[in-house]
């Protein structure tokens, strides 16, 4: 804990983190970071909606200097209004050119997903609209867009490529008694306890996770494509430790940062680390369209919560 | 409030406002006042984030005129409302045989029904979630679940009434031993029926502590965070509370919207506080006796049986089931594994502390908490003391400044943190620091100490104090040799419970805490949300054997003081 009480000046060494995702991949990458270069890391984890609320509250008066975000298109959003600072890393030259920018680089890429408790006793579901079959009549559950980044990104992506088709199936998921659960674990913890059968778009380092420590869950990638969803980390213009805040997304795309960033189960935004789960290559992508405005964004989680009665 | 008596000449200081007396007017109003302030200032003025005077109101019609919001209201006001009715449907009888009769295992059942000072309401929430939905611990002891009932309005509901109705149990099984029998035995022996002498009698005498108490359900139940967060979305339950809350920590934020729907939230809490106020105020016990004594209560003879299963059912679903779901995943390697042999681990309690994350959240926690104790008992006793001892003028701005968070809606008080130490002009600022959490319990629960401490100095008469200043002592010298020994059981017991509620807090927790600062109730929010759910309720049974410890040895401690001669 620290004693000081709002004096900036005692802060000067010190990064303040803002990320979405696990704790423990925040607290992992900060440690090895304080580890290396004795920089204290003050971390701030949460899910990207409550992230990006946290930042939008205090644009008066900002605390972040970096942010790590579980969507893409988060990111596009802060860098059209102007808020982050251009930095290539060096270590950036091992990112693949569609998983960087001038302003923001992934961290590392999750891939949206089908979790299946394989003791459901369901048939096995291989594409998206399985979950909207009669078998799975109250047994879907899906994380919430509006908290979860990679979610956000799923349903973008899902419009982007099936247009019309995409509101259709939603409209028979929701039929169909999908349900919408906060952020992701508390969209998972049904389906492990068997309450209910399959997470429609879980992000997979999380269902994976659970397969390591023995839960008997299957990660499904749909056989129709699904969408990847980088997390883009970036510096904030606003940032009073920009030094710091650059070793630190040097240090996570170095070796040593990507191989904590795998063993969490995310693919490594390089492509010269390898890890034990499907990377990049190995998964069939729906085309991820460009850019959506934030009025689109807006308009499609509208759309969404107006589906799925909340907010 | 009325001082004990008022007739005595007035012992310590001149009715004029002393330099100390300020100064304690002036951190409370720090504390209190001006958050409260600031969601007021927020709601009326939109701009006033960005320093502007702007469209003062706008926000109240847009706000008020959201299809969203009169729903809200409603929901809010339904649900406060049946959890209430539920509670003294299950308060009432459990609390008059409580009360009246000789219930076998009767301290078992009491300290059963403490359990909300134990185990918080989120963690019981998430513990029933895992005990009653399908596939849940329930189905696989019975081979049935409820999770259809649990995840509805009226599941919402019965979660939070087994976390509220022993208010209304305490209380009317203490009014009704106070009040006793002896009174419908006259009645009876004037020829008036079992039925007619209670309805006519018993009945009334109680009825104020029935009210009073039903009313603070329904405040418990409109405030309450955990509870509807983590059950109310799949229930499609949706009240002011959780919107606040999602205004202001989900993208995009709603900071004037929130701080109208904090007003409304607020308005409703004091509301239903004043009416409770002055139900305990008009209610006295003054019988033609005058001093109630100990009846002998009843012995139950053959109706021992179905009471004793009445007791033990509600116990086991308000506390012995969420205790035992979290325990259960506590100890369970995988969730899909179920409960064996085979799946048995202390996995997750090795995670609290290899990853230092938990370890972490627990040490500030209980920093956190300590600090709160410390703060709330001094400036409670103090309050306290001016407030029942003096006759300083400006006591009345006192008392209602102690008193106010108690109506206060701990999601408000922290709006208004925010909204209070977000802003650019302040030279320094607790926000973004753990300072803010500090100010954020202290004020939620500074009512407790202040509560206790002056019912223990009313007890305490005049005469003392003023013989010892008559002996020549010190006003320093009374306060620590007389009022502090004689006040330290009831403060230190108050300060206990400060203790075990502020060191789980979740609104306000998830709200304020800065950045690189975990407490246990993020902690948990955050395995249920993000993590393992295992790790979180390691974590959970962590914290309630810290609490009840806590709790316990206060309560040891205090009767070994009181007893002491």
């Amino acid at each position: 804990m620290s004693l000081s009480f709002g004096f900036a000046a005692e802060h000067a060494n010190a990064l303040t983190v803002y990320t979405a995702g696990p704790g423990s991949l925040g607290k992992k990458l900060a440690q090895g970071f304080e580890k290396k270069t004795g920089i204290k890391v003050d971390l701030f984890q949460a899910t990207t909606g409550k992230v990006m609320a946290r930042l939008e509250a205090e644009a008066d008066n900002p605390h972040a200097d970096v942010l790590i975000s579980a969507s893409w298109d988060t990111a596009r959003d802060l860098d059209k209004r102007g808020w982050l600072l251009n930095y290539e890393s060096p270590n950036a030259a091992h990112v693949p050119a569609m998983l960087k920018t001038p302003a923001y680089v992934a961290q590392g890429v999750s891939a949206l997903c089908i979790v299946w408790n394989m003791r459901s006793g369901l048939p096995e579901p291989r594409d998206w609209s399985d979950l909207a079959q009669p078998a799975y009549r109250n047994q879907v559950t899906m994380p919430d867009p509006a908290l979860s980044g990679a979610t956000l990104d799923l349903l973008l992506g899902l419009q982007a490529r099936l247009g019309k088709q995409a509101d259709a199936l939603f409209e028979n998921l929701h039929r169909n008694g999908m349900v919408v659960l906060g952020p992701n674990a508390q969209a998972l913890n049904p389906v492990l306890q068997g309450a209910k059968s399959a997470v429609f778009g879980a992000v997979d380092y999380v269902a994976y996770g659970a397969v390591v420590s023995g839960e008997s869950i299957k990660v499904i990638f749909p056989s129709g494509g699904t969408v990847v969803a980088p997390r883009p980390m970036m510096i904030l213009k606003t940032s009073r430790a920009q030094n710091e805040a650059r070793a630190f997304v040097d240090y996570v795309l170095s070796p040593q940062g990507q191989k904590i960033v795998a063993d969490a189960w995310l693919i490594p935004a390089r492509d010269d680390v390898g890890s034990d789960r499907p990377l990049l290559k190995d998964l069939k992508l729906l085309p991820q369209e460009g850019a959506a405005t934030p009025v689109q964004h807006e308009q499609t989680l509208q759309r969404f919560s107006k589906l799925f009665g909340q907010r | 409030m009325k001082n004990s008596n008022a007739g005595a000449p007035a012992v310590c200081a001149r009715p004029a406002i002393s330099a100390p007396l300020l100064m304690l007017l002036a951190t409370l109003g720090l504390l209190v006042a001006l958050p409260i302030g600031f969601v007021a200032l927020q709601a009326v003025f939109p701009a006033i984030n960005t320093g502007s005077f702007a469209r003062p109101f706008s926000s109240f019609g847009t706000a008020l005129g959201d299809e969203r919001t009169l729903p809200l209201l409603f929901n809010t006001l339904r649900f406060g409302l049946v959890v209430a009715i539920a509670s003294v449907l299950v308060g009432v009888p459990l609390g008059a045989l409580r009360g009246l009769f000789r219930v076998p295992l009767a301290r078992l059942w009491d300290l059963l029904f403490l359990a909300p000072f134990l185990i918080p309401p989120y963690l019981a929430a998430l513990g029933w979630m895992l005990f009653l939905q399908p596939h849940g611990y329930l189905e696989g002891m019975v081979g049935f679940h409820l999770g259809r009932f649990l995840f509805s309005f009226n599941g919402v509901v019965a979660a939070m009434t087994l976390n509220v109705f022993p208010v209304v149990y305490f209380s009317v099984s203490r009014a009704l031993a106070a009040v006793g029998l002896r009174l419908t035995d006259v009645a009876r022996i004037f020829g008036a029926g079992p039925w007619r002498s209670v309805l006519r009698i018993t009945l009334p005498l109680v009825l104020p502590a029935i009210a009073a108490s039903a009313l603070l359900t329904f405040i418990m139940a409109i405030e309450e965070f955990g509870i509807p967060a983590a059950l109310g979305q799949r229930a499609g339950v949706e009240l002011l509370v959780t919107s606040i809350e999602q205004r202001f920590s989900d993208w995009p934020i709603d900071l004037s919207g929130a701080s109208v729907l904090s007003l409304l939230l607020a308005l409703l809490a004091l509301a239903a506080f004043f009416l409770q106020h002055r139900l305990l105020a008009s209610r006295n016990f003054e019988t033609h006796s005058g001093k109630p004594v100990a009846a002998t209560p009843r012995e139950l003879g053959p109706w021992r049986w179905p009471v004793l299963l009445a007791f033990a059912a509600i116990a086991a679903a308000a506390t012995i089931a969420p205790l035992f779901a979290i325990a259960a995943t506590a100890f369970t390697r995988t969730l899909s594994g179920g409960l064996n042999a085979g799946n048995l681990t202390l996995g997750h309690f090795s995670a609290l502390w290899n990853e230092g994350e938990g370890a972490g959240a627990l040490a500030t926690s209980l920093g956190l908490a300590t600090l709160t104790a410390l703060i709330t008992g001094t400036l409670g006793l103090l309050s306290a003391w001016a407030i029942v001892k003096t006759r300083m003028r400006g006591r009345a701005l006192l008392d209602a400044l102690t008193l106010m968070p108690h109506a206060l809606p701990g999601v408000v008080v922290g709006v208004g943190l925010i909204l209070t130490w977000n802003q650019s002009f302040w030279p320094v600022t607790p926000y973004n620091t753990w300072g803010i959490l500090l100010l954020a319990y202290s004020c939620l629960l500074l009512p407790y100490p202040v509560r206790y401490a002056s019912a223990a100095l009313r007890q305490i008469g005049d005469n003392l104090e003023a013989a010892a200043r008559v002996h020549g002592a010190s006003m320093h010298q009374v306060m620590r040799r007389i009022i502090l020994p004689l006040t330290a059981p009831a403060l230190v017991s108050s300060m206990l419970i400060v203790f075990a509620i502020a060191s789980r807090e979740l609104v306000n927790s998830l709200l304020l805490a800065p950045s690189g600062v975990q407490t246990v109730s993020i902690y948990i929010w955050q395995q249920f949300e993000q993590g393992s759910i295992g790790d979180g309720m390691a974590m959970g049974v962590v914290t309630v054997l810290v609490s009840g410890g806590m709790l316990g040895a206060g309560a040891y401690w205090s009767r070994r003081f009181s007893a002491a001669p």
